[in-house]
């Protein structure tokens, strides 16, 4: 992927909010590649767990706040069982949901689903989703 | 024995084949469930940024509702509600500053007695003071295996399940300490327990797809078939499961499943709960069995009920 850095004070912020926020260490990722390895949705995502936290070690809070695969994660814990740096990737996605904006369109809302499949799943999984990918 | 039970809400209205297959294990091996009073769905998620912690608030307020009735353990069986409890009961454990901001929300929570209407406030802080316990850690760790055996009543050898952890159970191993994440044995000790041939494969600890099965159908149904066939693949005639999710999951879904994957064959899904209740004596007709849109009833009468020991 080729990607062009620019000299800012701005992503030093975005990481520290990043850091702040999932309580991972960021900067602690070698760029293995095991979360992405193991991860059960890697094939559909357009950024891979790995590479979204390389973008984050670079600042580029606009590809990442773009990212797909950031309403793809099912926070599984498989990458955070896996890395050998300790990080755990469903904190990290769920700490860039938090900070994309709070008045912008629910990624997956109640208007999605239809009143038959919300009568037919168990109740769990649409909690689960609206608190994970609605405002 | 007695011991706090806590179904949460999908197994009191959706999945009640895990609920009372449950009940009746129990009581096949004398042991009491009390609901805490009043609770209320334990929120799913445990919440993953450190700033949205009100999440914290609903399992907080089982968990202290549990121990105003005197209460030390809490058992539950779904792997979500497991997760987000104990979880939750571990930051308030930790986290001094959770802890407080957390008991100085719920302090004020006021509370009717159902029967004396009296009216109970300003609850003593939750401190960590109950444990929660997966019922298959209860099963090992307080009722015992031994005690399992005893009690069996019909021969499960010929029958071979493939048991599936999922995600929620055993990740992220520094809090949920259930188990080696990548090499359980908790579910294996539990069926051979219960006398199953306990059949080993590969994706036991891969996730399902999980809640994705909303939004994108494709990945689950995906995520899905590479456990069920793989588990199939391996000899096993049932996957044994904790999670309703997991269960709509591979056998609700499985229809939409096999369209997609032509060369799967099919495979039942079972609560590994509706499999302990059959080996201690429980009848086919409490097991829930009509709530599984892939037929598993086979797998209950191919076993003949002889009485093994009494
Ligand atoms: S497994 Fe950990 S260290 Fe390796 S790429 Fe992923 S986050 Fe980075
Ligand atoms: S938690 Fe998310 S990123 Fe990590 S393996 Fe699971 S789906 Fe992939
Ligand atoms: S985890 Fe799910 S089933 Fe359990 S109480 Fe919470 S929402 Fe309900
Ligand atoms: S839904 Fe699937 S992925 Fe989730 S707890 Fe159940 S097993 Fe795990």
């Amino acid at each position: 992927m080729r990607v062009k850095l620019k000299a800012s004070s701005q992503p030093r912020k975005f990481i520290e909010r990043i850091e702040e926020l999932s309580g991972e260490n960021v900067y602690a990722c070698y760029q293995c590649g095991r979360c992405s390895a193991g991860c059960p949705v890697a094939s559909e995502m357009d950024l891979l767990p790995n590479q979204i936290i390389r973008l984050i070690q670079m600042g580029l809070e606009e590809d990442v706040l773009r990212s797909k695969t950031l309403f793809l994660c099912a926070s599984c814990f498989t990458c955070e069982s896996r890395c050998p740096k300790g990080i755990d990737m469903a904190r990290v996605m769920e700490a860039v949901r938090h900070i994309l904006d709070p008045k912008g369109k629910d990624a997956f809302g109640p208007g999605e689903i239809s009143p038959e499949l919300a009568q037919e799943v168990p109740q769990q999984v649409l909690v689960s989703i609206f608190r994970k990918f609605s405002k | 024995m007695k011991v706090h039970y806590y179904p949460g809400c999908t197994l009191k209205q959706k999945t009640t084949a895990l609920d009372i297959s449950t009940r009746e294990a129990m009581k096949r091996l004398d042991v009491e469930l009390v609901e805490p009073e009043g609770w209320t769905c334990c929120g799913a998620e445990y919440p993953l940024t450190e700033e949205k912690i009100v999440g914290l608030a609903a399992p907080i307020r089982v968990l202290r509702q549990v121990r105003e009735e005197g209460g030390d353990v809490l058992v539950t069986t779904c792997s979500f509600c497991f997760a987000v409890l104990k979880r939750a009961d571990k930051a308030i454990k930790d986290d001094p500053l959770k802890r407080k901001r957390i008991n100085a929300y719920l302090r004020d929570d006021i509370q009717i007695n159902p029967l004396t209407k009296e009216r109970t406030t300003g609850f003593e802080d939750y401190a960590g003071e109950v444990k929660v316990l997966h019922l298959l850690e209860f099963l090992r760790d307080r009722v015992g295996y031994p005690r399992i055996r005893e009690r069996i009543k019909r021969d499960l050898k010929n029958l071979a399940v493939a048991p599936y952890y999922g995600c929620r159970l055993l990740r992220p191993q520094e809090e949920m300490a259930v188990d080696e994440p990548d090499s359980p044995r908790l579910f294996e000790e539990f069926l051979q327990a219960v006398g199953c041939a306990s059949v080993d494969y590969p994706f036991k600890q891969e996730c399902c797809g999980s809640y994705l099965s909303v939004s994108l159908p494709a990945a689950a149904s995906e995520a899905s078939y590479r456990i069920l066939r793989s588990a199939g693949m391996n000899g096993a005639k049932a996957v044994a499961v904790t999670c309703p999710l997991c269960f709509y999951n591979m056998d609700h879904r499985q229809e939409a499943i096999k369209e997609t994957f032509l060369d799967f064959p099919g495979l039942p899904v079972v609560f590994f709960t509706q499999l302990l209740a059959w080996a201690l004596g429980v009848d086919k007709s409490v097991l829930g069995l009509g709530e599984h849109r892939v037929p598993a009833d086979n797998l209950f009468s191919e076993t003949p009920a002889t009485e093994v020991r009494t």
